[in-house]
């Protein structure tokens, strides 16, 4: 197959909205509930991250 | 929002300016907008374009003769078709229809010099026939396709007669014809003389019995654009597997994203830039731009890792990190994008356009990373949602981070310091020995830009192994006066000129206008071999000359001599344009010429694609080491404004240097040799490993002021900078990597050839440098080690 300017945008630009899309509903809730898992059976680095993580104050002004 | 919090009293200037362009954000977001919109307008009309005289140094004394001449005696833009039959010979009434037809179709490609074509079926090409009453007349070999096998026999009969067609357009076997045609440089549209060629010369002619080969330079740029598109494919792969890279090393899809715009906004203003300036570019130089914008990725990169980092440390205040990365990076990133554009800038030294061209756009090209990287990025991540806090923990203590620790702990150990030094002294040593056989020009006989296995190689083997050569070097015997041509001093010499070079191995076989007068004197002493000779007085001479040419138009006749007699041509087919031949012949030549003046005529060296490839090769010579010095004291130079210190360049230029001879090396061992295409792939290499030395010198500059003990400024630098220096360098190494799998064997050599400096000079400025830092501890970097102390003494003499 061949790709021209165009094609080759479009394909682009598709798989970053996959990758961002992928990344808001998968791969971060995911990763939220296997810290959480972590935490839950006891390891200390999870508790860690997630202590720092939840006293963490964003300012986002 | 004021800055109304501590910052480093030296970096004030920075942190506002960070402040204010987020303050200002939109102005500064609409104004960058606008002009991106209107170089991407431009960008999108830019075309793929080789233009062979901006190859060329124009200023070159052969490229001169070759300009002066190529109109009349042929240039280095020949395209040669072969016709051959597998069983049989071509003289059959078939096979000699179809290469007149071939001939006559090769006559109306597009830009073809209708007065340049060679082929038994052309009118230019003649033989003697002796007519009614004993005069001779000059023919051509075939007036018409052959009605019959008597007519076949005949020209047959003519063929093997003719010393200007036997073994040098029909083979002695037999069983090829060869069709040369040159092509006037101006009109050079190399897709579409491939496409009618294909079309009209080769498609409706070859299969069954019949094979056709073509080669020549158009034909090789021909195939370059057709295999241009695979550009696409590259792009897309590796933007797919930068993202997924970036995806993972972040944690996040902002990571991702960050670099390519930052990446796509240089790539519009370098692109349109070219086009605004009346440039295109390049499917040679297509690794150019792909690294340029790599290079503007990778300083993005840089800068979203150290913005993560700033996040976690101001306590998660957004507008706090943005500024406090882009004042901290503010330095090694200017100086990396100053450098890189003054480095490349030395390219156009190189008196060949094609050079000087991509000197000015890459450099600019480089300096719109300051746009995209600088101006603009504080303002994008002021409109980005900040990352999630535990991401950005999970980013400090995750695996990667773990690796670089672990590497960092074992390296600054008194035996990986040992080892290092002693390492990078034995591969230098190694690189030195090697690097001598680097070779300027071609390494290779095929041509170098394609696999050797390619249908344009495969066919360029096969024609030389069927003629022995076809690639032209013309000497030009130019007379001092009118009919100097006639002199039989001049013939013998241009006579001798042949016979010596002929000896040499990569010469196949020469034409001059001796051949043509000894054939005709003996064709008019009635074919006696005795009288194959070169006549004794010009009265004879020209008399023969009279003979030959006067059923000639001055068209025709133009390619062998000038009208007045005053100018003729050597021409020698080598068998291969290998650099090493070039210069032997072009030795050769000069020595000859030396050693046999004329009194009525001087050589003069030299057109055709030999010609004009020394020509190419002596600039490359004349200027790789010049060039190599200057790229490298400029980046000294700047490095001495950066960091104030002349001793800091010596430490960053060291890595480089030792890289860039285990690259020569490499280039040596691969018979990768140094050309046009090659030269400033090299100096934009140097310009990656720059980059990387600068994070991490400016990072340890940074720690040094806080800590005060350079051990550990170092580790800190090496776990902080370089990590993302590490990150960079992966995901450089692995997408430019990529370009192996094009079907243009240069760009994939390029990329491997690239993908190696990254690996080098990284590992370089992962390794050897810092211990040389450790070692010798520089002044320039521990002078930085009372910072604290006597910011905090100048604090307490201004209160007091």
């Amino acid at each position: 197959m061949t790709l021209n300017l165009w094609t080759s945008s479009a394909i682009v630009l598709g798989f970053s909205f996959l990758v961002v899309g992928l990344d808001e509903y998968v791969a971060k809730p995911w990763r939220k509930k296997h810290w959480e898992r972590l935490a839950a059976s006891g390891d200390k680095d999870a508790q860690e991250l997630l202590r720092i993580a939840r006293s963490a104050h964003v300012v986002d002004e | 929002m004021a800055l109304d919090y501590d910052v480093p009293e030296d970096k004030r200037a920075l942190y506002w300016l960070g402040d204010k362009l987020i303050e200002f954000r939109n102005p500064v977001m609409i104004v960058v907008i606008v002009v991106t919109a209107m170089f991407a307008y431009w960008a999108m009309q830019l075309q793929l374009v080789t233009s062979f005289g901006d190859l060329l140094p124009q200023s070159h004394e052969f490229v001169k003769v070759h300009n002066k001449y190529s109109g009349t005696f042929g240039g280095a833009n020949n395209i040669v078709v072969m016709y051959q039959v597998k069983d049989g010979t071509i003289f059959t009434q078939k096979d000699l229809s179809n290469v007149f037809k071939m001939t006559e179709a090769m006559d109306t490609v597009y830009g073809v010099n209708h007065n340049q074509i060679e082929s038994i079926g052309h009118r230019t090409v003649r033989h003697l026939r002796v007519a009614a009453g004993g005069t001779l007349r000059a023919e051509p070999v075939m007036l018409r396709a052959p009605q019959s096998q008597e007519e076949v026999d005949s020209i047959r009969r003519i063929v093997h007669n003719a010393e200007n067609v036997y073994g040098l357009i029909v083979s002695l076997d037999d069983k090829s014809a060869l069709i040369r045609a040159n092509f006037i440089e101006g009109r050079l549209d190399y897709r579409r003389i491939f496409d009618e060629v294909n079309n009209k010369v080769v498609d409706p002619y070859n299969g069954g019995n019949v094979t056709i080969y073509v080669a020549g330079e158009p034909r090789l740029y021909g195939w370059v654009y057709n295999y241009a598109g695979d550009v696409f494919w590259i792009l897309v792969v590796t933007y797919c597997i930068e993202w997924v890279l970036r995806w993972m090393y972040f944690h996040d899809w902002r990571g991702a994203l960050r670099p390519t715009l930052t990446g796509l906004i240089a790539a519009f203003w370098g692109m349109g830039f070219i086009h605004l300036i009346g440039l295109a570019l390049d499917p040679l130089m297509l690794v150019m731009p792909f690294l340029i914008t790599a290079r503007a990725v990778s300083h993005a990169i840089q800068m979203h890792d150290r913005y993560y980092e700033e996040f976690e440390r101001c306590g998660w205040n957004k507008r706090r990190a943005i500024v406090a990365a882009f004042a901290e990076l503010f330095v090694p990133t200017f100086s990396g994008v100053i450098t890189d554009a003054l480095g490349v800038l030395v390219i156009i030294l190189v008196p060949v356009i094609m050079l000087q061209k991509l000197a000015i756009t890459a450099s600019w090209w480089i300096l719109a990373i300051t746009v995209s990287e600088m101006l603009l990025n504080p303002i994008v991540y002021f409109y980005l949602k900040p990352p999630e806090p535990e991401l950005v923990i999970l980013r400090e203590r995750g695996w990667f981070r773990k690796q670089i620790e672990r590497f960092t702990h074992i390296l600054m150990s008194s035996a990986g310091r040992a080892l290092t030094l002693g390492g990078w002294t034995i591969a230098v040593l190694i690189g030195l020995y090697f690097m001598r056989g680097l070779t300027i020009g071609d390494p290779t006989a095929a041509s170098p830009l394609l696999f050797s296995n390619s249908p344009y190689n495969v066919s360029h083997t096969q024609i030389q192994d069927s003629f022995g050569g076809v690639e032209p070097l013309i000497v030009v015997a130019e007379g001092y006066d009118k009919d100097a041509m006639k002199d039989p001093q001049v013939l013998r010499t241009m006579e001798k000129f042949q016979r010596t070079l002929e000896r040499d191995p990569a010469i196949g076989y020469s034409f001059s206008l001796a051949d043509i007068i000894r054939a005709v004197n003996r064709v008019f002493h009635e074919l006696e071999p005795k009288w194959g000779v070169i006549p004794d007085s010009w009265t004879d001479i020209g008399g023969l000359f009279f003979i030959f040419f006067s059923g000639s138009p001055p068209t025709e006749t133009a390619k062998y001599v000038d009208p007045s007699y005053t100018t003729a041509h050597v021409t020698f087919f080598a068998r291969n344009h290998q650099g090493d031949n070039i210069r032997r012949i072009i030795a050769r030549c000069r020595t000859f010429i030396k050693e046999n003046p004329m009194d009525k005529a001087s050589f003069k060296l030299a057109g055709g694609l030999i010609g004009v490839l020394a020509a190419a090769n002596e600039e490359l010579v004349r200027n790789d080491i010049l060039m190599n010095f200057l790229g490298f004291f400029t980046i000294w130079i700047i490095l001495l404004f950066t960091y104030r210190s002349f001793t800091c360049g010596l430490y960053l230029l060291g890595p480089l240097i030792a890289s860039n001879i285990i690259v020569n090396a490499y280039m040596a061992v691969q018979g990768i040799g140094v050309n046009i295409h090659t030269l400033p792939l090299v100096t934009v290499g140097v310009g990656f490993g720059i980059d990387y030395g600068l994070y991490i010198v400016s990072r340890i500059i940074e720690e040094i002021r806080v800590r005060g003990d350079l051990v550990e400024s170092t580790r800190e630098a090496l776990v902080t900078s370089g990590k993302a220096v590490t990150f960079t360098a992966v995901t450089m190494i692995v997408s430019t990597a990529f370009w192996t799998s094009s079907n243009i064997r240069f760009n994939a050599e390029m990329g491997l050839l690239l993908a190696i400096w990254m690996g080098i000079s990284y590992v370089g400025s992962q390794t050897l440098l810092p211990i040389l830092i450790l070692t010798f501890k520089p002044k320039f970097i521990m002078k930085e080690a009372h910072y604290t102390q006597t910011q905090a003494q100048a604090a307490a003499a201004k209160r007091a």
